[in-house]
């Protein structure tokens, strides 16, 4: 894809179309008075999967949610390639090129699928042919993801699971993000199911060259796809290393991941 | 009921204090401490409602239009004792409270705020509507005299600042047992979390009703008590600027601090005849003064909401604790006047219905 | 029988007005969670602008502009200076800054213009219409009245509908935080909510201050029942805001033609408590918010 088919224009750091790394360094951030990642340190290396592992309540999520600005990092540096991003607003950040998957609903079911998906394309600046760009986007989402096509006009309260799944990937990637942040997107879904949504993952990083930070539950699923792993536990990273490594560490895997 | 001595001892202070001042003041004055005394009756019962139980009210004014008239009607038609009609007018109001308190159980918020304006708003009319029974328009006209054992020459204005100021007094020496009873602690739990509140076994419901009730007769017992101090009811006297009134008064002053009931009702008593007075001196017209303490009410509570939220009183317990360190009361975790949780300064910066969640 | 026709029509009008107040009410509502209780006293301040520019420039109709567009900067207005600073913080601080925002609004007209009622001109002739000899108990600009309504209501709605930025709104109404991480900036999107929503409040001001006069607290009886129509149809709902009004406007102007003007406070209290007790979110409830 050339850019200027992809039409948008976000504040981008470095140039368009190369992956950039995603670097958090020494942050702190909570809530009220808890802190809740203490003093974090993870690299995401361009075009990879890098999988945030560790038990409930270890951070992952507030990981996720300090580097997307829904939370005020304390201290600490987020780095999109170079540029440093903590404390921007969501909206500034999903600009900037990182998007965020959250947690659990994800769809808005009030709407349809089609303006869901429009939601996708709001941080695009505003340019020549916007309305012709964005249409072509949408249809190449459409595309990619023909259950979405199918159910086009439908509102998004009558899709399944999985494909909600999808729909709030594909809005995530109309946002042209060069990272993409996961938060446990096989949550809830049928296995295979779950098995489709992790093969999604992994073509959107070798055919896009999209940086994946990918956190789950299902610690042996996300390792089997993951490049990179960092085990988190009470806000601490524990273990950061190559997946495989640490899928054959069997005591960090009992100690940390259940399995 | 160990600081029971202690509330009544402070009360008798007070009062005390009051007759001091009544026999030293001029009759003007007089009247304002009987005004001052009503409000604080009133607005104690809302300050509760709304800082404790956490249910806002804007219909007040109608709990004291029904003491008002009951007490109007009772001393008119049958001319019993001013005690005796006190606590019936209390009795009938606490019984509308309940009504309205069970009508408006599972309410919450705007759905509460809004049916509570619209009673604030309706309940008076009924006045036009049996004008026969109610004096309409006019109203009816109140009689009260001083009694005997005081002699001819015992002005009337004080008498009333007396009666007025024992009964709030008493109603706030019975609303403080309640904020440190079961009672209260249940309010403060429904306020905050009333799910939680559930699990613990308290009935949500029950305690709201409660906390309606006994604001509704404080209401009351104030509109008696406006009866006999002005002499006259009448719809006028209870539009919806008095329910505003009143809950600006309990903002200013503190919400769901007794004592924030007095500090708000001196200011809105005391400030009006002020600014007029300030206004006039400088030449300009008496509507002006008279709207510019409404406009400074306005500016008031959004500035006391938004840098203040714990009104005067609040302000003050600060200060204490600055000078002799943090009081007894402050120690043992005083309840903030909120009646959700209050966030702190580091949550996400983002819309009122932004959900927290770690994992 | 021509009675109940004519206190129809002119239910029908007056519940137009309720209407756009209860509609601007659940503008701000659905965007911010928040009931404006100033909603009226910004109609009435408008109101007031209007007046003056009609004398100054002895034009309605310049009059009528500059009121929508003083209700568009004071909504804006208010939502930006004092309403901001309540997101994050306990409801009740919200909704008494918006008690205060009337309460100053009111003081504030009370010194720039005087208490005394003024008269509001109408846009068109007040005499009531014929239909071969029958009087209909409503105007000519009646039914400007109504139509005003209705058509800023479509327009609204078309807006909200079909266009991008009435995407946004809606986005941003039903789930804040998914909107952010999108990218639309909800903040913006909360300030025009408010502005449009002072644009209804201002269009219901100069519609119904012919009848009601002008004066500081003329709007406090309309808003409380324009608030009563918003509760009844749901504070969720444009339609049913709209068609909270009409229900309201019609059921009242019965009440008030048969029974008389004293008791229709009251039958609205009635049928907001029935409401209620039968659906406490009001009667379209099925169109409220997931919000814990």
């Amino acid at each position: 894809m050339s850019s200027e088919a992809r039409g948008d224009g976000p504040d981008r750091a470095g140039a368009a179309g190369k992956s950039a790394s995603l670097t958090v360094d020494g942050l702190v951030a909570g809530y009220g008075g808890v802190v809740a990642l203490d003093d974090v340190t993870v690299t995401a290396d361009p075009a990879g999967i890098t999988a945030v592992l560790g038990a409930n309540g270890a951070g992952k999520t507030t990981l996720l949610r300090a580097v997307s600005g829904m939370i005020r990092p304390r201290r600490g540096r987020i780095l999109l390639a170079d540029h440093d991003v903590a404390g921007r607003s969501p909206e500034q950040i999903v600009r900037a090129g990182i998007a965020h998957v959250p947690e659990g609903q994800g769809v808005i079911p009030e709407l349809t699928v089609e303006e869901n998906l429009r939601i996708g394309t709001m941080s695009w600046r505003r340019q020549q042919g916007l309305r012709a760009h964005r249409a072509a986007a949408l249809e190449e989402a459409y595309t990619r993801f023909k259950p979405l096509a199918d159910r086009r006009r439908k509102l998004a309260s009558t899709l399944s699971g999985g494909e909600r799944q999808m729909l709030v990937i594909a809005r995530a990637l109309l946002a042209r993000p060069r990272v993409l942040l996961l938060d446990e997107p096989s949550l809830g879904l049928a296995p295979r199911v779950m098995a489709q949504v992790m093969d999604l993952v992994v073509r959107l990083s070798r055919e896009q060259g999209l940086t994946i930070v990918l956190v789950e539950q299902n610690a042996r699923g996300a390792l089997a796809v993951a490049d990179h792993g960092v085990v988190l536990n009470l806000g601490r990273v524990v273990a950061s290393a190559d997946a495989a490594t640490l899928a054959a560490d069997v005591a960090l895997r009992h100690h940390y991941l259940g399995f | 009921m160990r600081t029971l001595p202690r509330r009544l001892g402070v009360a008798i202070i007070v009062a005390a204090i009051v007759a001091f001042l009544s026999i030293k003041l001029n009759a003007f004055r007089d009247y304002q401490i009987a005004e001052i005394a009503v409000d604080v009756t009133a607005v104690a019962g809302l300050t509760v409602l709304t800082g404790l139980s956490g249910q806002i009210s804007l219909g007040n004014g109608a709990f004291m239009a029904i003491g008002a008239y009951t007490t109007a009607l009772l001393l008119l038609h049958l001319n019993w004792p001013f005690y005796l009609v006190l606590v019936i007018a209390a009795a009938v109001t606490a019984v509308a409270g309940g009504i309205v308190g069970i009508a408006a159980a599972r309410l919450r918020g705007p759905y509460l705020a809004g049916a509570t304006l619209l009673l604030g708003v309706a309940l008076p009319s009924i006045a036009y509507v049996y004008p026969g029974t109610f004096g309409g328009d006019q109203g009816l006209n109140v009689v009260f005299t001083t009694p005997a054992f005081l002699g001819a020459n015992f002005p009337l204005t004080r008498w009333q600042a007396w009666v007025a100021t024992l009964v709030a007094l008493i109603t706030l020496v019975l609303l403080a047992n309640l904020d440190r009873s079961r009672i209260g602690r249940n309010w403060r739990a429904v306020r905050d979390n009333d799910v939680a509140a559930a699990l613990d076994g308290i009935n949500a419901a029950a305690a709201r009703i409660r906390a309606f009730v006994v604001s509704a007769t404080s209401a009351g017992l104030a509109g008696a008590l406006l009866a006999i101090v002005t002499g006259l009811v009448a719809p006028g006297a209870f539009t919806i600027t008095l329910s505003i009134a009143l809950l600006t008064a309990a903002v200013i002053g503190g919400l769901g601090s007794l004592a924030g009931a007095l500090w708000g009702s001196l200011v809105i008593v005391l400030v009006p005849t002020y600014a007029t007075d300030v206004a006039t001196s400088h030449g300009l017209s008496s509507s002006t003064g008279a709207n510019i303490p409404v406009a400074a009410y306005g500016v008031v509570l959004i500035l006391v909401m938004l840098l203040f939220p714990l009104g005067i009183q609040g302000g003050l317990q600060r200060l204490i604790s600055a000078f002799f360190g943090p009081s007894q009361k402050s120690r043992t975790g005083r309840t903030a006047p909120m009646p959700h949780v209050t966030p702190s300064a580091d949550q996400a910066p983002a819309s009122q219905h932004e959900k927290e969640g770690t994992s | 029988m021509v009675e109940f026709l004519q206190f129809t029509l002119s239910g029908i009008v007056f519940g137009m007005i309720y209407s756009a107040i209860a509609l601007s009410l659940v503008l701000i509502w659905r965007g911010t969670r928040l009931l404006n209780f100033a909603q009226g006293g910004m109609a009435m301040l408008t109101t007031y602008v209007a007046i003056e520019v009609i004398y100054k420039t002895h034009s309605y109709w310049a009059g009528f502009v500059i009121a929508l567009v003083a209700g568009l900067v004071l909504g804006a207005a208010s939502e930006l200076t004092v309403v901001r600073p309540t997101t994050g913080k306990p409801e009740l601080n919200a909704v008494i800054v918006t008690i205060g925002l009337l309460i100053f609004f009111e003081g504030l007209a009370g010194i720039l213009f005087g208490g005394q009622y003024r008269s509001f001109p109408a846009a068109f002739s007040v005499t009531g219409l014929k239909v071969s000899g029958t009087p209909l108990g409503v105007s000519r600009f009646d039914v400007f009245t109504v139509a005003a309504v209705l058509l800023t209501t479509l327009i609204l709605a078309v807006v909200f509908r079909y266009t991008t930025a009435g995407l946004r709104m809606r986005a941003a109404a039903f789930n804040a935080t998914i909107a952010r991480l999108s990218g639309i900036r909800v903040a913006r999107v909360l300030t025009v909510g408010w502005a449009l929503a002072g644009l209804l409040g201002a269009l219901a001001g100069v519609l119904v201050s012919p009848a009601t006069f002008l004066y500081p607290n003329s709007m406090d009886a309309i808003f409380v029942l324009g608030f009563t129509a918003a509760v009844i149809g749901g504070l969720d709902s444009p339609a049913g805001a709209v068609v909270g009004g009409l229900l309201l406007g019609v059921g009242l102007s019965y009440v008030g033609g048969y029974l008389g003007s004293n008791v229709t406070t009251l039958f609205a209290l009635g049928i907001l408590v029935v409401v209620l007790m039968v659906r406490p979110d009001g009667l379209f409830a099925g169109a409220r918010m997931r919000r814990v």
